[in-house]
């Protein structure tokens, strides 16, 4: 119970971010942070292959394309202060954390427990389990979400790429901006 | 072991907050962020029914944290593709508030 109440007061104060800061870089980290709490309460829950996916796709893979996009949008209009405490926080931090995993190899000699004993501790939702559920009743919605992310992935090139025309009409025109607004209306006509 | 009508109560008010992001929030990407706040507030909801299930011992208690990998997968590629569009958008009109891009409407 006091693991639920740390972690769904973590949970919602960084909801709350997201929902209430201004600068989308802020949001973006503040929804991170969300994303890990939720991550620790799946552990919780017992499932833990869900915890182990949500902190690979959604903080690793999602998250950086969030933050790569933000950083795509904002170029040249917010000017970012001079941050001087931030290098040497980095190397603290680094270092901090250098001594934390040598501590923890070298000083901890406890052995792992045997692999049944694992095995059966995470029996609530270990990629054993989720993967039968998935691949024996699910199998149907397993190959459909294959091929949507496959349409996923060529609407996304699609949509962002420019049509030779264009990117030869944007080398010769400086100013961009008003070339390419024909090439996306006769694109959304073609679909 | 945590009730579960906490972690729907829970999941419920970060359900709730997304919603208020994406009805007060103008730049798109905001409204994005939110969305994938209530997308991940259905699967802690999800989740915690799974738990239950296979705290009672029902057969297919696993069938919910397939569904969650699956909306999981659902959310990487619409995010994909909203971004995508967002650029696009970007690059025609050098903004992402979504009050300006009214032109669509009937």
């Amino acid at each position: 119970m006091v693991a639920f109440v740390i972690l769904a007061a973590l949970l919602l104060v960084a909801g709350i971010g997201v929902v209430t800061l201004r600068q989308p870089v802020h949001a973006a980290l503040s929804l991170v942070g969300a994303i890990l709490a939720l991550a620790a309460i799946y552990v919780t829950l017992e499932a833990h292959f869900l915890a182990a996916i949500q902190v690979i796709v959604y903080a690793g893979a999602v998250m950086v394309l969030f933050l790569f996009v933000i950083m795509l949008l904002n170029v040249g209009r917010t000017r970012t202060p001079s941050l001087t405490w931030l290098k040497p926080a980095a190397w603290i931090t680094g270092a901090l954390s250098l001594v934390a995993v040598v501590a923890v190899v070298f000083v901890v000699q406890r052995p792992l427990p045997e692999f049944e004993v694992i095995n059966t501790a995470l029996r609530g939702g270990n990629a054993d389990a989720v993967g039968e559920a998935l691949f024996t009743d699910h199998l149907l919605s397993f190959h459909l979400v294959g091929v949507l992310l496959l349409v996923g992935i060529v609407g996304a090139v699609a949509l962002v790429q420019q049509s030779a025309p264009a990117k030869q009409a944007q080398s010769e025109v400086s100013a961009a901006q008003p070339e390419d607004a024909p090439e996306l209306v006769a694109a959304g006509e073609g679909n | 072991m945590v009730q579960t009508e906490y972690y729907v109560a829970l999941s419920a008010v970060l359900f709730a907050l997304g919603g208020i992001g994406v009805l007060t929030r103008r730049s798109a990407i905001m409204l994005f962020l939110s969305i994938e706040l209530m997308l991940n507030a259905a699967n802690l909801a999800i989740v915690a029914y799974a738990r239950q299930w296979s705290a009672v011992g029902a057969q297919h208690a696993l069938d919910g944290q397939a569904a969650v990998f699956i909306v999981l997968a659902i959310a990487a590629a619409e995010v994909a593709v909203g971004l995508g569009i967002l650029v696009a958008i970007f690059r025609n009109r050098v903004s992402t508030d979504v009050d300006e891009l009214s032109e669509v409407r009937a």
